[in-house]
């Protein structure tokens, strides 16, 4: 899951002038017809680097967002949750797994990555780096911040680059089942006694900030994404995401009796939109360059899964059937 | 940063600070899985899997493509092994660029075709030949194809690991984790009964 | 049909699956590389989806529903062997661990498909495939780390560490005698012979030594509530939640 299409650094289109004009063409008219691309392909430098580094945050995002629902199958309340949340938590790994490989297609691979995570030179998801105090917390995760991530991975199925495609295809079907086991957990608590529903009131006012801020700033202070969405590298802005997200999840919070911290939230019935205090922009920045709460935690959980992983590594890379590193096809 | 409140972590020795970066030793081998979900559809692939050894990647592939649906058998290539010809675009068979021959002898190798951009590798058939450029000429003349292909996967038969037979026992319980399924998952019976709680 | 004897043989089994279910899901995202992350997942899964099926076995002859048996019990009460609830350690131990312990799980499923308890019977034909993609799995990480000269060292100090709480596993029953003369199932004794000799093949094609099970102390207790300063600790993680309200629908 992922709050995708928001890469952190700013696009440098001037790279497009070295570029061979006429293959620049053939490849912008391939994606105009809606045609993949291939790893084959000829493509410009500039659409291989938004590439790996869009699909690359993505997969961290996946693997450090195991991590807060992660910290409660230990604790999860009976056989249905417990099976439930185990399967979910895996699944973003194995789409993890998924992302790695299709960003490997375009030349990186995945140790350099996973070098780029923990040095922080690549970026995840922030919302990733809240607390997750309670069962409670790890429900909503599991089914707003989820719906957040599926409206993206949609979008972006229908992207330019095919093994990302493929990718986000997989991806949206597993999805179905994590949006449903969220909502299915949230509705029980919702629905239950007076102290789960006060647990749940409570995780949703938590959570709803940085649930918002999820899709990245607003279209107006966003950095340059023509090209990117010329290229059908990023399919939606922020804001239709954040919008589309609002109305479909809003009714269903309402639904379940929970009311959401925001006076101000209303659909605008003449515009169709959604109206809302804005977020704290300053904070996102802030805690995106690693000062929130579980920045530290979550990047040193890593380390330590790293670091305590070497020797096994280092153990079967001796007996590996051979070493030269070869990327993945498709 | 606040506390942990991870009971899993807590028991951890937490490391902080830098982790040395990774050489190119690091990288483990890769290898592609395929997938059969039923007989008797072809093989298709569903992606990539770093491992040490063919049964390593086997292990992985089944729990990586196969927890969920039927899947009948696995076949697993070393990347390497696989030779991949250029990618035409839409409408241009690249069978085109090769001559065709109907008499073959030789090596097996088996066959994978890419009909559409976005679309997975399937099988499509082998033929023998006495070297992979020959194997392309000799599946112009022996394989069907209905559709123009835009591109080939082709590899040695020998350099393929297929499960077997009595390996299908290992998918027999996978269809009954529906813990694993959103169908599991129904709210609409707590919820009416909710709102009628409400109303009164 | 003795119902005690049966109990006590599933008890045992579905808390040894749990208990160990348990400890393989706390490596869910922590695990040593990404792919085998997943198939450890799968393996955590299938212990707690095994566990499920035994207790609503035990449901089946009178015991509470699944939940409550599992989730509500204090340590005297379980019936897994020590082995199981002993802390993850480091990638060695665990792996190790399951290495033993799925060898022992797929024999004794073998032997259970051939039960005269005709719903012990059904469910151990079911779950064979599970255990085969189990001791597939644990068979190639030692195989792998047990001729890697570097790991010899530490993976031989873990698996002689294991080995006496392995041996715990095959502690006999109160029952023995019965469940064997009623075909129920074919014994502790029969399965620790199969299985010493079947990780012994095993561990033939590695760089670790097997020692003479002779010189060996089993660590009994488990099957009869005495267990490790470690088991309540989990339980109560386990419980957290669902203690906070046992009444409450989660």
């Amino acid at each position: 899951m992922y709050g995708g299409g928001y890469l952190f650094e700013k696009t440098n289109t001037s790279e497009l002038e070295n570029e061979d004009q006429e293959l620049l063409a053939i490849f912008e008219a391939r994606i105009a017809r809606g045609e993949k691309i291939e790893p084959n392909d000829w493509m410009p430098a500039l659409y291989r680097k938004q590439l790996i580094r869009m699909i690359e945050q993505h997969a961290h995002s996946e693997i450090i967002g195991a991590l807060p629902e992660g910290s409660w199958i230990t604790r999860a309340p009976g056989f249905k949750r417990k099976l439930g949340l185990m399967a979910k938590v895996q699944d973003e790994v194995g789409h993890g797994q998924l992302l790695y490989s299709a960003a490997e297609t375009l030349g990186k691979t995945r140790e350099a990555m996973i070098d780029d995570l923990l040095s922080g030179r690549s970026k995840y998801s922030n919302i990733f780096n809240y607390p997750v105090y309670t069962w409670a917390d790890s429900c909503f995760i599991s089914w707003l911040v989820d719906a957040g991530a599926i409206v993206n991975q949609v979008a972006n199925s229908k992207g330019s680059y095919g093994p990302y495609c493929r990718a986000l295809e997989r991806i949206c079907i597993e999805e179905s089942f994590h949006l449903k086991f969220g909502h299915h957990a949230v509705t029980y608590l919702a629905t239950g006694t007076s102290e789960q529903q006060k647990m749940m009131q409570e995780a949703l006012n938590r959570w709803w900030p940085p649930m918002l801020q999820f899709f990245g700033p607003p279209d107006k202070e966003s950095v340059h994404t023509e090209i990117l969405m010329r290229w059908k590298v990023k399919m939606l802005s922020n804001d239709d995401t954040r919008q589309q997200w609002l109305d479909m999840y809003v009714p269903k919070i309402w639904e379940l009796g929970l009311t959401i911290p925001d006076e101000k939230l209303k659909k605008n019935e003449d515009t169709g939109k959604w109206e809302y205090t804005e977020p704290d922009w300053e904070e996102f920045i802030r805690v995106i360059n690693g000062n929130g709460p579980c920045n530290e935690e979550r990047l040193n959980v890593r380390k330590t899964a790293e670091k305590r992983g070497k020797w096994v590594r280092k153990a079967i890379l001796g007996t590996a059937e051979y070493k030269e590193y070869v990327a993945p096809l498709a | 940063m606040i506390e942990m409140i991870d009971p899993r972590l807590t028991r951890l020795d937490l490391q902080t600070g830098e982790v040395p970066a990774k050489t190119k030793l690091d990288q483990l081998p890769t290898y592609e899985a395929f997938v059969q979900a039923k007989e008797p559809r072809p093989f298709k692939h569903e992606g990539g899997i770093h491992a040490t050894s063919i049964n390593m990647a086997l292990i992985f592939a089944k729990e990586q493509y196969t927890r969920r649906g039927s899947c009948s058998g696995i076949w697993i290539i070393s990347t390497k092994d696989i030779i991949v010809t250029d990618i035409t675009d839409n409408s241009l068979d690249i069978y085109d660029r090769f001559d065709e021959i109907q008499d073959c002898d030789g090596d097996e190798y088996t066959i994978f075709h890419m009909t559409k951009r976005g679309s997975q590798h399937s099988f499509a058939g082998t033929v023998k030949a006495s070297s992979p450029e020959n194997a392309l000429s000799c599946a112009k003349g022996n394989i069907e194809r209905k559709k123009p292909v835009l591109n080939i996967w082709l590899v040695k038969t020998a350099n393929i690991h297929k499960t077997t037979e009595e390996d299908k026992v290992l998918w027999t319980t996978t269809p009954e984790k529906l813990f694993r399924e959103a169908i599991d998952y129904k709210t609409s019976d707590k919820l009416k009964q909710f709102k009628e709680a409400q109303r009164k | 049909m003795n119902v005690q004897a049966i109990k006590d043989l599933l008890f045992k089994i579905a808390d040894d699956q749990l208990i160990l279910g348990h400890r393989s899901s706390e490596w869910i995202g922590l695990g040593p590389l990404l792919e085998e992350d997943i198939a450890f997942a799968s393996k955590a899964q299938d212990k707690v989806g095994q566990s499920l099926a035994f207790y609503r076995l035990l449901e089946t002859l009178g015991e509470p529903e699944p939940d409550i048996t599992a989730f509500s019990r204090k340590s005297v009460e379980f019936h897994n062997s020590t082995f199981v609830e002993l802390p993850n350690g480091e990638f060695d131990f665990s792996i190790i661990r399951l290495f033993l312990f799925d060898t022992a799980e797929h024999i004794r499923f073998e032997a259970l498909a051939q039960s005269s308890y005709q719903p012990l019977n059904n469910l151990a034909n079911k779950l064979k495939g599970e255990s085969i993609y189990h001791i597939m799995h644990a068979n190639e990480w030692i195989k792998q780390l047990g001729n890697a000269d570097d790991t010899v060292e530490r993976m031989q100090r873990e698996l002689d560490y294991a080995l006496p709480y392995a041996l715990g596993v095959f502690e006999p029953s109160k029952f023995e005698e019965e469940l064997i003369s009623d075909n129920i199932f074919s014994g502790e004794k029969a399965l620790q012979v199969l299985w010493q000799e079947k990780i012994g093949s095993i561990l033939k094609d590695t760089q670790l030594v097997l020692p003479s099970f002779d010189g060996l102390v089993p660590e009994y207790g488990g099957r009869y509530g005495k267990h490790t300063e470690h088991l309540q600790p989990l339980l109560s993680e386990m419980g957290e939640v669902i203690q906070s309200d046992p009444n409450a629908d989660w």
